[in-house]
């Protein structure tokens, strides 16, 4: 059998055998508490996002996330474990209580957020489903593609996204389904297919990574909403108040101008919505069970949201994607974060 | 007990029934029977506590549960289909694909892998020098490269082998090779089709028929008769006789070359070519080495006794060492059936389109309903070894050697 | 030496024993089993209707001897021809001299997944490319004549060893072989059984048949064989008329291989 679906069975089996008491009850903060630990669920690999470099040391955007909360939690961003996860053992891995969090491009629906035994806690990333293509095919937009093979991984939204948009365009394709990303990657590359489709922050990522990069093109298209956000298990309602505060916070500070460099500065503010954020007014760490000091810790250790945008896809990465539909809301995008009040 | 006492002299005597409880308590079918309805009872009880404890699990943290999700549509696309599917079809749909699927790359691999297992298996045993090197070479260097390298290389090497479409191999009757496959052209049904099939069918049993005929009239007269030039005949004459009869029951779609691909045909993917060399010749090794020992097993008094009576190698191998070695061979053969029906799940890892890879892929990951799938997965692994185990417990009983 | 393509002629028409010809002439013949001599130039003739009889103790090469003239064993030097054909590696000419030789082994050696008439029918149908019919009238007329027509339709695993060695000589006859070679045939047999096959080998004597037996059966030799031929060390140390090898044995090493034997 192969590894992955041992992993989902020997999961399914953990939570068959699993009493409530033994596995639920007990909220996860005090779990990661008692451990000294946070347990992260991340992607095995994608530029950007998540990726161990050279020496093991993980690096991403959704890595970072997870470094925050940590922070926020444990006061230490360092005191992480990351779990690299196929797309198809991610959610079997949260439900089943291997790791306390889920950060790994996943794409918040309302099957994933109602019956899949988890709770979305906001929008990291803003992505959508794009096409990849060689040049020298001289595809202009995705409407040309009718009769294309197209490498796509199982396990994931792509699949059924590429299916819907062929068939509301009444468009012939080709599906051929790889399970883990080098694989399909490789088959695109070696011309197997005409297109490969992922979420196009990957696109950019995969694209770097093929070598020959000048000669393939992500297409002007999009063809789905790929809100990527961090998710929990359902039924904790503390926990999953951590993580979306954390986000929002993060949000928040880069609104208000608090960087990992000025934090310290800001201490000295005069403006109650720092205060407040910095934990120096208010009694906001104790709703949430934590310290008051929890923002404070995650600004200062990882830096707000633009930061660690800027530092793993943006403009200080190779990826160079622009902020688009991840602006602040002040800035023509979607990020909004409610006011810490 | 006193002899002669009447029964219902013992019914009356105070104690009795006592007596025969404890006759009953210390009889070892008695025991034997409680002890195994005590441990039924165990079994379901403890099934039940799992059962309904996942119910319960799965209500708490509200994941999806049951069956239903079969009926559902299931939206996606499938590159390789042995019955009629579409992406507006049912999961349940979909999952019929993935098992004829698995079955197809099964049953080709069992097949092709006894053919070349049993030819290097003999070829192992030869006293030509080279060719006996050549078979050792291929158990032992096969056998040892884990089967998912060896599909990734095979795959890989395939890939990289062919042409992009563009630049395809065109083969006569409008049939095309590159790196998508290999395309020919289709069969469509027209009104006849069935007396068209009706007809092959025919013409394959007769050519069947003609080959027990001809063995038999071999052995009963010494004599061979001309069957194979009748049999080519009886092949091709009768669909080209019923095709012109029935009134061209079918045409073919011809494939083209459009802009990405050949399109229309039939399609030979890569996929399986590469999952079917690559389970075939690892499965082959084993059951090389199999033949080898079966082989050897057979004392050498029989390879002698057959020479003696001057048999040729190959007619003694196949007419009396074979059917011997069979004895040994067949039940480690039935696990390497098993093994490669198993081994077909590393299908997703290539892109072909198996039961995992459909099912427990693709439809887990759009329903959420892990419990549901691996439990269908996994019976359906279990039926298929359980079938295989069947069939050739009865082919073994069948070859046992009759003794006194 | 005979013309070639005697070997050829139908197995029916063949001309009643011509004396003087030789069945089996083995020459200057030598084998080895790594540095061990087994065969030490061996000189032997047997004549058409001869029957030898081949002893000495054990490691001695008899088995190896006969074993090299139907070529399961191959000699290294020296010449064997077998009823005029000269023994090679030539693999055709091999078979045909097995066909017209028949063996039969210590252990039998009937093949078990067949009855008993296929084991007799299956060389004449495959080699002899005999009608089934007519492989079967033989093999029933054979089985008859070793006294096993009963167990025709069984199973060589159903059968006594007495029995299945009475088939193994049966299966050997059904090719209408023209020299029998027996290769310690009773050895593996418990003591009732000898009887029945030494009777079904002596009817055999009777009738004509070219034989060589490797045997330690003393009362079988001195009762059928014509010459009886003792080896040691892989080589032939005595070789005389039956009466003449009990009674007046030439060499030291025959009288005491003949005193351990008989004095039990």
């Amino acid at each position: 059998m192969i590894p992955s679906l041992k992993a989902v069975v020997v999961t399914a089996a953990a939570a068959m055998l699993a009493t409530p008491t033994a596995a639920f009850s007990q909220g996860t903060l005090q779990k990661v508490r008692d451990r000294g630990q946070l347990v992260c669920g991340v992607n095995t690999g994608i530029a950007g996002f998540s990726a161990p470099d050279d020496k093991g040391n993980w690096t991403g955007l959704d890595v970072d996330f997870c470094r925050s909360v940590a922070a926020a939690v444990l006061k230490d961003a360092g005191k992480v474990k990351f779990v690299p996860l196929t797309a198809k053992e991610r959610f079997t891995a949260l439900q089943s209580g291997e790791i306390d969090l889920l950060s790994r491009n996943t794409t918040w629906t309302m099957s994933r957020d109602t019956s899949a035994g988890m709770t979305f806690t906001g929008v990291l990333y803003y992505d959508g489903q794009g096409f990849m293509v060689k040049k020298d095919l001289k595809v202009a937009a995705a409407k040309e593609l009718s009769g294309a093979s197209v490498c796509v991984q199982t396990g994931t939204t792509t699949e059924l996204n590429v299916a819907d948009y062929f068939r509301r365009n009444g468009l012939d394709y080709k599906p051929v389904v790889f399970e883990k990303l080098p694989e399909t990657i490789a088959a695109y590359n070696a011309g197997r297919c005409d297109v490969f489709t992922s979420d196009v922050s990957q696109l950019y990522g995969v694209r770097l990574t093929l070598g020959n990069s000048e000669e393939h093109v992500v297409l002007p298209d999009v063809i789905s909403k790929e809100p990527l956000g961090p998710a929990v298990r359902q039924g904790d309602a503390q926990w999953a108040n951590i993580v979306r505060w954390v986000l929002f916070a993060m949000i928040n500070a880069e609104e208000a101008g608090i960087s990992s460099k000025n934090v310290d500065q800001m201490l000295e503010s005069t403006n109650p919505d720092i205060l407040r954020l910095l934990g120096k007014e208010g009694e906001f760490g104790k709703g949430i069970g934590l310290d008051n000091d929890w923002a404070l810790q995650a600004l200062k250790q990882v830096g707000n949201y633009g930061e660690m945008f800027e530092r793993n896809v943006g403009q200080g990465s190779r990826l160079k994607i622009g902020r688009g539909l991840n602006a602040l809301w002040t800035e023509g995008g979607l990020q909004y974060a409610p006011p810490i009040r | 007990m006193a002899r002669g006492e009447s029964d219902a002299a013992r019914e009356a005597r105070p104690g009795a029934w006592r007596e025969r409880l404890a006759s009953l308590v210390f009889d070892p079918r008695v025991r034997g029977i409680a002890l195994q309805a005590v441990l039924v009872v165990a079994i379901v009880a403890f099934a039940y506590e799992i059962v309904s404890n996942v119910t319960d699990n799965l209500a708490r943290q509200q994941i999806a549960s049951g069956f239903g999700f079969l009926e559902r549509t299931a939206g996606f696309d499938i590159s390789q289909r042995l019955i009629a599917y579409s992406n507006t079809m049912t999961y349940g749909r979909a999952f019929l694909v993935g098992l004829t699927n698995t079955l197809l790359v099964a049953g080709l691999g069992i097949v092709l892998a006894t053919f070349i297992g049993f030819a290097v298996g003999i070829a192992r045993l030869s006293s030509n020098a080279v060719i006996s090197s050549l078979a050792a070479i291929y158990i032992e260097v096969l056998r040892n490269i884990p089967p998912l390298l060896m599909l990734f290389a095979i795959y890989f090497a395939v890939l990289k082998g062919l042409p992009d479409p563009r630049n395809s191999v065109v083969l006569p009757f409008s049939s095309y090779i590159n790196v998508r496959g290999l395309t020919v052209p289709k069969p469509l049904m027209a009104p006849g089709f069935d007396a068209f099939a009706i007809a092959v069918l025919i013409g394959l049993g007769l050519v069947a028929a003609l080959a027990i005929w001809s063995r038999r009239h071999r052995l009963a007269t010494g004599r061979t008769a001309p069957v194979v030039p009748l049999a080519v005949a009886i092949l091709l004459g009768a669909p080209a006789a019923a095709y012109a009869v029935a009134g061209m029951p079918f045409t073919f779609e011809a494939p083209t070359l459009g802009r990405f691909n050949v399109t229309g045909g039939l399609t030979l993917l890569p996929e399986l070519v590469a999952l079917t060399t690559g389970l075939t010749l690892y499965t082959a090794a084993f059951i090389a080495e199999n033949v080898r020992s079966g082989i050897e097993g057979v004392p050498k008094g029989q390879t002698e006794a057959a020479a003696a009576l001057g048999l040729s190698r190959a007619q003694a191998m196949r007419l009396v060492i074979v059917p011997q070695a069979l004895r040994i061979i067949v039940p480690p053969l039935t696990n390497q059936y098993l093994n490669l029906t198993k081994n077909s799940s590393l299908a997703v890892a290539i892109g072909y389109p198996d039961l995992v890879s459909v099912f427990s892929g693709t439809i887990l990951n759009q329903t959420n309903q892990a419990i549901e799938v691996i439990l269908i997965t996994m019976a359906v692994y279990l039926v298929l070894s359980i079938a295989t185990s069947l069939l050739m417990n009865w082919f073994n009983a069948r070859m046992a050697l009759v003794e006194r | 030496m005979r013309p070639p393509g005697r070997l050829s002629a139908s197995v029916d028409d063949r001309p009643a024993t011509p004396t003087g010809s030789l069945a089996i002439e083995l020459r200057k013949v030598s084998k080895w089993y790594g540095d061990f001599q087994v065969l030490r130039e061996v000189d032997l003739e047997v004549h058409r209707g001869e029957r030898i009889v081949v002893c000495g103790p054990s490691g001695s090469g008899k088995s190896t001897l006969i074993r090299c003239i139907n070529r399961l064993e191959e000699h290294r030097s020296g010449t064997i021809w077998v009823e005029g054909e000269e023994l090679t590696s030539d693999l055709r000419r091999i078979e045909k001299i097995r066909s017209e030789v028949g063996m039969v082994f210590q252990s039998f050696n009937l093949f078990p997944h067949l009855t008993v008439l296929d084991n007799l029918c299956l060389a004449p149908q495959w080699v002899r490319r005999l009608p089934r019919a007519e492989a079967e009238r033989n093999a029933l007329a054979l089985l008859a004549r070793v006294k096993i027509s009963e167990q025709a339709m069984k199973y060589p695993g159903q059968l006594s060893g007495g029995q299945q060695q009475r088939a193994a000589i049966a299966r050997a006859l059904c090719m209408n072989p023209r020299i029998m070679l027996f290769d310690e045939p009773t050895s593996a047999l418990d003591p009732e059984m000898v009887k029945e096959v030494l009777e079904v080998m002596s009817e055999l004597a009777e009738q004509g048949m070219t034989m060589m037996v490797v045997t330690h059966e003393m009362g079988f030799a001195r009762a059928v064989a014509d010459r009886v031929v003792f080896m040691d060390e892989g080589e032939i140390v005595e070789d005389a008329p039956p009466e003449e090898f009990f009674s007046n044995p030439r060499s030291e090493r025959t009288r005491q291989f003949l005193s351990q034997i008989l004095d039990h």
